[in-house]
């Protein structure tokens, strides 16, 4: 068969190279002008005592999201990957170790379970990384090496690959790591010969790979983050750890708290100081921070928040997706705690997206609220950023000479931002407090003085609005089938617009990475311009779609995933298809 | 009740069906080492030459399975049996119990101690995967050498000479016969091929084969060199049976079995290419090969496992159409 896109599973326990696997065919692909999306699903616990799996996608066009099935499944360990046959598309394939020690019994071994419409392929996996290394690692390079052949990849890409992510491991790792990829070639051009050709573009160049973590860390960089505070968390760790490894080579500094009421605290002082600062954390620590938060309201001290959402409540599904904390980044705050919320949908705005958060929260002395999640924070894709480094830029709004000499630090202006020092600056008294307060900072419980000070927390952002980005809506802009989607499902949405196409049905899409405020006139609209509305997303009470419905009174066709894997684009188009046949009632 | 049939040719297929319809409740899983479905080998020559589509070899779809309740495990193959426990392993040290078994694994070409290291270069044409990569060579080949013996080597040689193929067939023996009755060809084989533009070589054998700028080298006993594109070869074709090494099944040539395909272990039966069924004419064992013993031995199985009491009638020879010709075969003896 001819392919020119494919998605491979790699699935074990954890310790068996399952994310190496991800990880070097990923790179390999992305070497060679290929478009790859990879997600990493692996269990809370530790080492060896849960099931780890890598989804790796790759195509000759471009991605937005995981697709629906799996051309082949890879199981390194039997039984946990029986769950996952459900996943192989038909006329898909399965790799399986032959070479298990001891006897397995029928229910137990993954080969009882791969149907007809399947095609199961033995390799002796754990023989041949035996052979190779005279350990049990180097399996998933056998299972690569099988791979390789199977779907007549070039092998040297891989070999590049493997002596790239383990250069420094030395010689002999990447020399025994190479000879299991060869066995594995081997083993399958000898015992399968009749291979698949994938199509190739030997004219393309090289693609860089990055996650969303990893693009939020770096947009952090270069627009000035000069202080992070945090407390590790699952799936948001991965941005604290770069900063502790970046911060320090640009003069900025990296503290781990004591926890997130913690973390918060000293984002908001550095910030009360005049640094550009940040933390990330993911439901769990969000709900911690909540009062924080409202600190950061009611004194108008800037801070960024990224949220990496993952299953909850509570602790919940640490491994895994949900866009559950819509409603708390929204409203998870006591009295009229207004804040900024934004959404990136991929990694480039993950990039260009916190760099916006930044920005809006400096010069408008608010909290923003950046919700990442797990799919779109861990998953690593080839992009093309568009790098915008300015680590000097400052969009605090600063007193005239006039305002500083009677500075009010609370000073009522028609956008509602009021002039801002940094604490020590020459000729003023910064008074600041998390109670209701004067114009000059100064604790004032009077009824018309909270009322007016709530209505310039709030003018703020409606001022706001003109320097956001446009909501942008891509599709058929004649179609009468509307969408609006956040965050990583927009990827799903796009792929699901694109079947529904194929099928002859047109529709739309109106996206923004601004969830609150938005722009809108242009949702008001798009929604007029549409007969359905179709609102999906990875949470059981609709909670983008409720807000949709409050602020633009429209009644969409909502769809509630409690996710733990990225939304199927087939759900998408089964709403589609069910909302066109209504349509053409 | 938990039948188990090793092999998913036209025999075990049959003998499923036979079981699943006598007993909708019976378990049924069928294991084949192919990674098709159950398709029509004898026709493989026609999807060759195109004359019959891929879809058209189909013996048995997903759907009748489905239908049918048959659990059919492709790619599989087992390592051995343990009568005694009534279990069988796999290839992958999967353990499966059963309560009745057949064994319906047919026969498979295979290659003697000097051409075995040579296995690499060498193409089988016997099955739909060989038939598959041949297929997918046929445009880059012009010379064949061919080397074999039976029907399907004969069938081989015809159809690549059809194709265009320049074809040369080497024979130990003094004459290409092919294991046929040569009575029924209207005169001699041997010259009836080389009439078409066959080149038959006698009283030789391949004894190396090796990759060349040109193709293959082929060497043979007498130190001649032939050039070519493609090397089929086998040197016999035997039931495919070493799995049953260790037990205490009952084999010659095949495996042993009475007219009610019992082997020597009760409550495990065989059809098809893989038994020796005992002929009283000539009162010895001989296997009864062919489509239509498949099919009938293949539902007799299924019958007598199910608790029935079926007998199997012997056939004694078995007739082929080739090139529009007649002609009987012998196979194994």
């Amino acid at each position: 068969m001819r392919y020119s896109e494919i998605t491979i599973r790699f699935c074990g326990i954890a310790g068996d190279g399952i994310v190496a696997s991800g990880k070097i065919l990923a790179g390999a692909c992305a070497n060679i002008g290929l478009h790859v999306m990879v997600n990493n699903i692996y269990s809370a616990e530790i080492r060896g005592m849960g099931k780890s799996s890598a989804t790796i996608r790759f195509s000759t066009s471009k991605l937005y999201s995981m697709g629906d099935g799996l051309d082949l499944l890879v199981g390194m360990k039997g039984k946990e990957s029986i769950i996952d046959l459900r996943d192989v598309k038909a006329g898909g394939n399965v790799i399986y170790d032959s070479s298990v020690i001891g006897d397995v019994e029928e229910e137990d071994s993954l080969v009882s379970h791969i149907t007809p419409e399947i095609q199961g392929h033995g390799l002796p996996i754990q023989k041949l990384a035996n052979e190779a290394t005279g350990t049990n690692q180097g399996k998933n390079l056998v299972a690569i090496g099988a791979i390789c052949y199977f779907y007549s990849l070039p092998p040297e890409m891989f070999v590049d690959q493997i002596k790239s992510v383990f250069v420094h491991k030395g010689d002999h790792v990447i020399d025994v790591n190479i000879k299991a990829f060869n066995l594995g070639y081997e083993y399958f051009k000898e015992h399968y010969p009749l291979n698949n050709q994938f199509e190739i573009d030997k004219s393309s160049e090289p693609r860089a790979l990055t996650s969303g973590n990893d693009a939020i860390a770096k947009g952090a960089l270069d627009c000035g983050l000069k202080f992070f505070a945090g407390y590790p968390i699952t799936p948001a760790t991965r941005i604290m750890e770069i900063a502790a490894k970046e911060l320090p080579k640009l003069g900025g500094w990296t503290l781990q708290m004591e926890d997130e009421i913690a973390a918060i605290g000293a984002v908001l002082g550095a910030w009360f100081a005049g640094k550009r600062a940040m933390t990330a954390t993911s439901g769990p620590g969000l709900s911690l921070m909540s009062e924080m938060i409202n600190l950061s309201v009611m004194a108008e001290i800037p801070t960024v928040i990224v949220n990496v959402q993952r299953g909850g409540p509570s602790t919940g599904l640490p491994t895994k997706v949900e866009q559950g904390d819509l409603n708390i980044a929204l409203y998870g705050g006591a009295g009229d705690s207004p804040r900024v919320v934004m959404a990136p949908s991929n990694s480039e705005e993950c990039y260009s997206g916190i760099q916006l958060a930044f920005d809006i929260a400096e010069k408008y002395q608010t909290p923003v609220i950046f919700l990442s999640d797990l799919f779109l924070g861990q998953r690593t894709e080839t992009v093309t950023i568009k790098e915008n480094i300015d680590r000097d830029r400052c969009t605090r709004k600063k007193p005239t000479s006039e305002q500083l000499e009677n500075f009010q630090r609370y000073q009522i202006t028609d956008d509602g931002v009021s002039p801002q020092i940094v604490p020590g600056e020459p000729g003023a008294v910064y008074s600041t407090t998390g109670l209701e307060h004067s114009v000059t900072g100064n604790p004032n419980y009077e009824a018309d003085v909270h009322s007016m000070m709530t209505a310039k927390r709030f003018r703020k952002f409606e001022s706001m609005v003109s320097d956001l980005p446009e909501a942008n809506i891509l599709g058929d802009e004649t179609a009468e089938i509307g969408i609006a989607g956040w965050g990583s499902t927009i990827g799903s949405i796009l792929e699901g617009m694109e079947l529904a196409k194929k099928q002859g049905i047109k529709t739309k899409l109106i996206k923004s990475i601004m969830i609150h405020p938005q722009h809108e006139d242009s949702f008001r609209k798009f929604f007029a311009s549409c007969k359905k509305i179709i609102v999906p997303e990875m949470n059981y009470q609709g909670q983008y779609a409720d807000l949709l419905k409050s602020r633009y009174g429209i009644t969409p066709i909502e769809i509630h995933i409690p996710s733990v894997n990225p939304v199927s684009p087939l759900k998408i188009v089964q709403k589609i298809m069910e909302a066109s046949s209504e349509l053409s009632k | 009740m938990k039948h188990v049939i090793i092999g998913a040719g036209v025999a075990g297929i049959t003998a499923a069906r036979t079981i699943k319809e006598l007993d909708s409740n019976a378990e049924v899983v069928v294991i084949g080492d192919e990674l098709f479905l159950p398709y029509r080998r004898c026709q493989l020559t026609e999807f060759l030459c195109d004359s019959i589509q891929r879809d058209d070899l189909l013996f048995f779809s997903i759907k009748k399975l489905n239908e049918l309740g048959i659990k059919l495990r492709k790619g599989e193959y087992v390592k051995s049996i343990v009568p005694s426990e009534k279990v069988i392993k796999l290839h992958h040290n999967e353990v499966m119990h059963y309560d009745k078994l057949l064994i319906a694994t047919g026969g498979k070409p295979g290659l003697g101690l000097v051409l075995r290291p040579f296995k690499k270069h060498i193409h089988f044409y016997y099955s739909l995967y060989d038939t598959l990569i041949l297929k997918e060579k046929l445009p880059e080949i012009h010379k064949c050498t061919v080397s074999g013996d039976g029907v399907s080597c004969l069938d081989l040689i015809c159809i690549l000479h059809n194709l265009g193929k320049k074809v040369t067939y080497i024979t130990r023996g003094e004459r290409a016969t092919f294991g046929l009755e040569e009575d029924d060809f209207e005169g001699d084989l041997h010259e009836f091929l080389e009439k078409k533009g066959i080149e038959i070589i006698t009283g030789e054998q391949i004894v190396s084969v090796e990759e060349s700028n040109q193709g293959y080298k082929v060497e043979t006993i007498q130190q001649k060199t032939l050039t070519t594109d493609i090397v089929f070869a086998w040197d016999f074709y035997k039931p495919n049976i070493s799995f049953i090494e260790g037990s205490a099944i009952e084999k010659k040539l095949g495996i042993l079995v009475n007219t009610h395909l019992e082997t020597s272990e009760k409550d495990i039966y065989s059809a098809g290419d893989c038994v020796e069924i005992y002929h009283p004419i000539i009162k010895d064992y001989w296997i009864n090969f062919g489509l239509p013993n498949a099919l009938e031995q293949g539902r007799v199985a299924g019958m007598n496992m199910s608790g029935q009491d079926e007998e199997y009638k012997i056939r004694d020879t078995i007739t082929f159409n080739l090139m529009g010709k007649s002609l009987k075969a012998r196979w194994w003896k």
